[in-house]
């Protein structure tokens, strides 16, 4: 019986070849898509999944308001919290502090090695994390103070093994450090990725030291940039752990923040939700986007969708072919349920084809998609047991989803009718399969509204004036390795730069536009306002020359100038900065003393506000506090095309000046657009896969276009005897699919618009929903149906009625 | 073998009733060969439907063989039906994708039978059908009397109690009819029972017994005398 169904498959599948291929093809393409937005789902929803004990560590988070309003988000918080808590709250198992520390450089066999991702990390970072120690222990692993754990990879580059334990590694302008652990490189899917982890008494050590011994992390609730991750008991429900942050924080809040009427919020994050949900201050490292990643789930499921509809929708309109077969079937003895059985089976056939199909697809798309995506699938997927599982039950979902109603339909033909010819109307389903040539437009209107919203989103960006000029701008990152004459050296260094031609100007700043401004000041006010006003502010260190070279716009006031001498003790501040203080005229702001920290500062300029990051981000309140020996970026500005031995000319000043350090460069318009990466990365992903859900689409409608001609062949013959033109029987035959565009047109426009503004919702700078938007992606589709439907239609529009009449 | 009683079936669309067969009593034999005539639209092909039980009637009894068929639901009709009855149909409704051994044995398949033995019988009866050199032809490559010995041949091979044929030979030509006719008379001489509607006076003949419907009754009955005497 089996071999008999199958017999029979694969013969119609054979003989209608054409509708076969459209069928596998776009089941194929349909699959493929799917399994590879899929894996890249898979991978972004699985950080930090590795971890053994992922459901009870936490990373707090740390809220600030400011009059009871939220004014910043934070990953870390102060030093204090991981100790204060475990201490007052039984429910901790154990806690984790982790901080993240400038870039080191190692001395190995007279040669230097910048070391990045450098972390100061506690004893119990092995214990609560999953990340395996290959060497060392783990009980006294990051203990001692000077000591330190590398990856294994690290090891190798500095001293060419990995049994390094014991050993000493020099650190340049630094404290050795003796090496008590080896960890296995971090995998791809986790946030630390640190090459070096430091103890956290070193730290501690550290700061002592620098503070002549008055000031101890542990106890510091007042400053803060400690990442504190807490592992809770078994059983134990967060939010009653959370429940008993506040009262602590309370009782430990500093004079200082309960006169500026501030606060902090505590809260616990669960690891797992980091990668996808977090995108706070001081984030150790990238994070993703769940809107993203949903998103694009959605155009998997969307493609795979349209391609079973395009299944159901050929296989009953087809239904008229295979009528006469079920007639005889069960004229002979079949029951319903065999023929059930076995037009599932046929459909089984089907998907399963197109499965091994997509699977070479798939092999040879994954090089493409990764350049597209930036994710690192590999072949290695293959070898993977959730691919496979992931692999069945998506065939054994879409045989169910494609087979069922055709079966349903085929199996329900009474014999004495079909037998006798009595089925030459077949009103059935039709309702059911315009539904879905509507959803299937729908869709692929969504997706392409999609695509241009998210496109014009992506141009605006970056043709969008930044406030801030930034183009043919050389940046040298900062030295890392320095002594105590470092101002006369930066200042020497600046001097000799400017000397070489091609350099117009030389600024150092504590930040370079496309780089988070790190630097948060809370307490900020007005010399002449009271504690309880003060607010958070943003601020930029900068040299005299940063206004000038970044074409700063001034709306009141003057720049940094040498020619006044007290300006060290001056500032800018940007339009949001005055606004925060409560100026609207910024002439008003001019001349005002704030108090920062402590110190005096005079408000002796105000610039329009300018994008310092991505315009995913809104301008904040920005502090410009001159700093002539500012530590940081260099940034020069070029005047000739010759960049090639400008940079080499530059490389000569800093290895003269910085020793010892490595000499990084980037162009700072580079580096500002790597900041869209991710948007044009997603806009290239969600464009294609949009392409192919309109491709399998389109062979959808042209697979049913061609047979509901064929269906009306009789028709057009007569209406042409009767004296229809071609025209005529043209237009007939688009009049059907034109209805279907219009409804699904309608149909997509609340959807799309609703989905695009949430979409357009993450950015702070962000286009408007143009008319047009929706109006493009309607005459792209219906021009895309025209053809697609022409191919028939005019074809049968041409057809000499005789023909089909006598075919009867 | 069959006994019905007071039969009635009507098609009801949206606005009419249409009486399609009315109170009729019919009673085949075993080893008769019956012959249903009558004008269009009469009722032969919904009396010869629901002999075969592919439909059911509105009212009245059909016994078949002993067993009552009236509200027999689907799935049992089937049942029934299987390996009891075969059809021959005037458009011979043969599957285009299957091979002549294939369409054949499809029967046996649904009774489950083993290869082997489906094989044996296959050949046995395409054989005696005059058609085994053709078991690996599809039904495009054979005439249309070919087909027809064919359908035959799938209604045979299950050695069924009844044959039931509509207008076996409406589309053939007149050689070839009468060898269908001949090959059903073979086929009745040796015991099967054959209910045949026709509109041929011709093939009429070959029927020992006819009977004439109108309007969805039963008007006449012929008896072919010189026929009958033979049984």
């Amino acid at each position: 019986m089996f071999k008999n169904y199958l017999k029979i498959a694969w013969r119609n599948l054979i003989k209608n070849s054409a509708y076969s291929v459209i069928n596998i093809g776009g089941l194929a393409i349909g699959i493929t898509a799917c399994l590879l937005i899929l894996q890249y789902v898979a991978f972004e929803t699985s950080y930090e999944d590795f971890h053994t004990n992922k459901d009870r560590v936490f990373r707090v988070k740390q809220e600030r308001y400011n009059a009871g309003k939220l004014e910043t988000e934070w990953a870390g918080g102060a030093f204090a919290v991981g100790n204060s808590f475990k201490e007052a709250i039984p429910e901790i198992e154990e806690f984790v502090k982790v901080v993240q520390t400038q870039d080191i450089i190692v001395d190995v066999n007279d040669e230097t090695l910048k070391i990045d991702q450098v972390f100061f990390a506690t004893n119990s970072f092995f214990n609560v994390f999953s990340y395996p120690l290959l060497a060392g222990d783990l009980n006294s692993v990051l203990k001692e103070p000077g000591t330190a754990a590398i990856s294994e990879s690290i090891a190798v580059k500095i001293f060419g093994t990995k049994e390094v334990i014991g050993k000493m590694l020099p650190i340049s302008g630094g404290k050795d450090y003796r090496i008590t652990g080896v960890y296995e490189d971090m995998p791809l899917n986790t946030q630390l990725k640190p090459n070096f982890l430091a103890s956290y008494a070193t730290f501690v050590e550290q700061v002592k030291t620098n503070s002549n011994g008055e000031q101890t992390p542990d106890d510091a609730w007042d400053w803060d940039g400690c990442l504190t991750y807490l592992m809770l008991k078994e059983g134990t429900d967060a939010s009653a752990v959370e429940a008993k942050f506040a009262p602590i924080v309370k009782e430990n809040e500093s004079d200082f923040t309960k006169q500026s009427n501030s606060s902090a919020k505590y809260s616990l994050m669960p690891i797992t939700d980091i990668h996808l949900y977090s995108n706070f201050m001081m984030e150790p490292g990238a994070t993703g986007d769940g809107k993203t990643v949903y998103l694009l789930f959605g155009i998997a499921f969307f493609i795979i969708i349209i391609a079973w509809v395009n299944y159901i929708n050929l296989a009953t309109a087809r239904a008229i072919g295979r009528a006469k077969e079920v007639g005889v079937r069960k004229t002979v003895g079949s029951n319903r349920n065999q023929l059930i059985g076995q037009f599932f089976l046929e459909s089984a056939l089907f998907n399963a084809l197109a499965l091994v199909l997509a699977l070479g697809l798939m092999a040879i798309l994954i090089p493409a998609f990764n350049q597209l995506s930036g994710q690192e699938l590999s072949y290695a997927l293959f070898s993977k047991s959730t691919f496979w599982i992931g692999l069945t039950a998506l065939l054994l979902i879409g045989v169910f989803l494609s087979g069922a109603y055709p079966a349903i339909v085929l199996s329900r033909f009474k014999p004495v009718e079909v037998l006798k010819g009595k089925m030459a109307n077949t009103q059935q389903g039709t309702l059911l399969r315009k539904s879905l040539v509507v959803f299937q437009f729908a869709a692929s209107l969504f997706l392409l509204i999609g695509t241009l919203t998210v496109y014009k989103q992506i141009q605006f960006m970056r043709q969008q004036s930044l406030g801030l000029d930034i183009d043919k701008t050389l940046v040298v990152v900062p030295p890392i390795v320095t002594d105590s004459t470092y101002l006369s050296q930066m200042l020497a260094f600046k001097e000799n730069l400017l000397k070489i031609p091609s350099i117009k100007s030389v600024a150092a700043a504590t930040t370079i536009p496309g780089q988070p401004v790190n630097w948060n000041a809370g307490g900020i006010k007005l010399v002449s306002q009271g504690q309880e006003l003060a607010k958070q502010y943003r601020v930029i260190g900068v040299d005299y020359d940063y206004v000038d070279q970044f074409g700063l716009k001034l709306i009141a006031g003057r720049a940094f100038s040498d020619e006044f001498g007290a300006d060290p003790e001056a500032v800018i501040l940007n339009r949001a900065g005055i606004l925060q203080l409560g100026f609207n005229d910024p002439e008003e702001a001019i001349g005002k003393r704030i108090d920062f920290w402590g110190n005096q500062y005079t408000i002796i300029g105000v610039s329009e506000n300018f994008n310092q990051e991505s315009l995913r981000l809104p301008y904040e309140p920005l502090v410009i506090r001159l700093i002539p020996d500012v530590r940081g970026f260099f940034t020069m500005k070029l005047n000739s095309s010759d960049i090639g031995s400008t940079i080499a000319q530059v490389e000569t000043q800093w290895n003269s000046f910085f020793p010892g350090n490595t000499y990084e460069y980037f162009f700072l318009d580079d580096h500002f657009n790597d900041q869209y990466l991710a948007d044009q990365r997603f806009g290239k992903v969600f464009g294609f896969f949009t392409g192919l859900a309109i491709l399998v689409a389109c062979l959808g409608l042209f697979g049913l276009a061609s047979f509901t001609t064929l269906q009306r062949t009789k028709e057009i013959g007569i209406r042409k005897v009767l004296g229809a033109s071609v025209l005529g029987i043209l237009k007939l035959l688009y009049r059907e699919f034109a209805f279907l565009l219009m409804v699904a047109f309608l149909i997509s426009i609340p959807v799309s618009w609703f989905t695009a503004s949430n979409w357009l919702q993450g950015y702070a700078f962000r286009i408007d929903i143009h008319w047009s938007f929706f109006m493009l992606p309607f005459v792209v589709i219906v021009l895309i149906a025209l053809v697609t439907v022409s191919f028939q239609s005019i074809k049968a529009s041409l057809a000499n009625p005789v023909k089909s009449l006598r075919a009867e | 073998m069959i006994r019905i009683k007071e039969l009635k079936k009507s098609f009801k669309t949206e606005e009419v009733e249409t009486l399609a067969l009315n109170k009729v009593n019919l009673h085949v034999e075993d080893g008769e060969f019956v012959g249903i005539m009558g004008p269009s639209g009469c009722g032969k092909s919904t009396l010869l439907n629901i002999i075969g039980m592919l439909d059911n009637p509105t009212e009245g009894s059909y016994n078949f063989a002993g067993n009552e068929v009236a509200g027999l639901k689907e799935s049992q009709r089937t049942q029934l039906r299987k390996g009891n009855l075969g059809f021959v149909f005037q458009s011979f409704n043969l599957i285009d994708e299957l091979t002549v051994f294939e369409n054949v044995e499809l029967p046996l398949i649904y009774l489950k039978e083993n290869k082997a033995s489906r094989r044996e019988k296959v050949m046995k009866v395409l054989e005696r059908m005059k058609i085994a050199h053709r078991e690996k032809h599809f039904p495009h490559q054979l005439s249309g009397g070919q087909q027809q010995r064919v359908a035959i041949a799938r209604a045979v091979v299950t050695n069924p109690k009844l044959i039931l044929a509509d207008e076996p030979t409406g589309n053939l030509d007149s050689k070839n009819g009468l060898e269908v006719m001949n090959l059903l008379t073979e086929l009745n001489q040796e015991g099967t029972t054959i209910v045949m509607v026709t509109h041929s006076d011709h093939d009429s003949h070959f029927a020992h017994r006819v009977v004439n419907l109108f309007d969805g009754q039963i008007v006449t009955e012929s008896h072919n005398r010189a026929l009958e005497a033979r049984v």
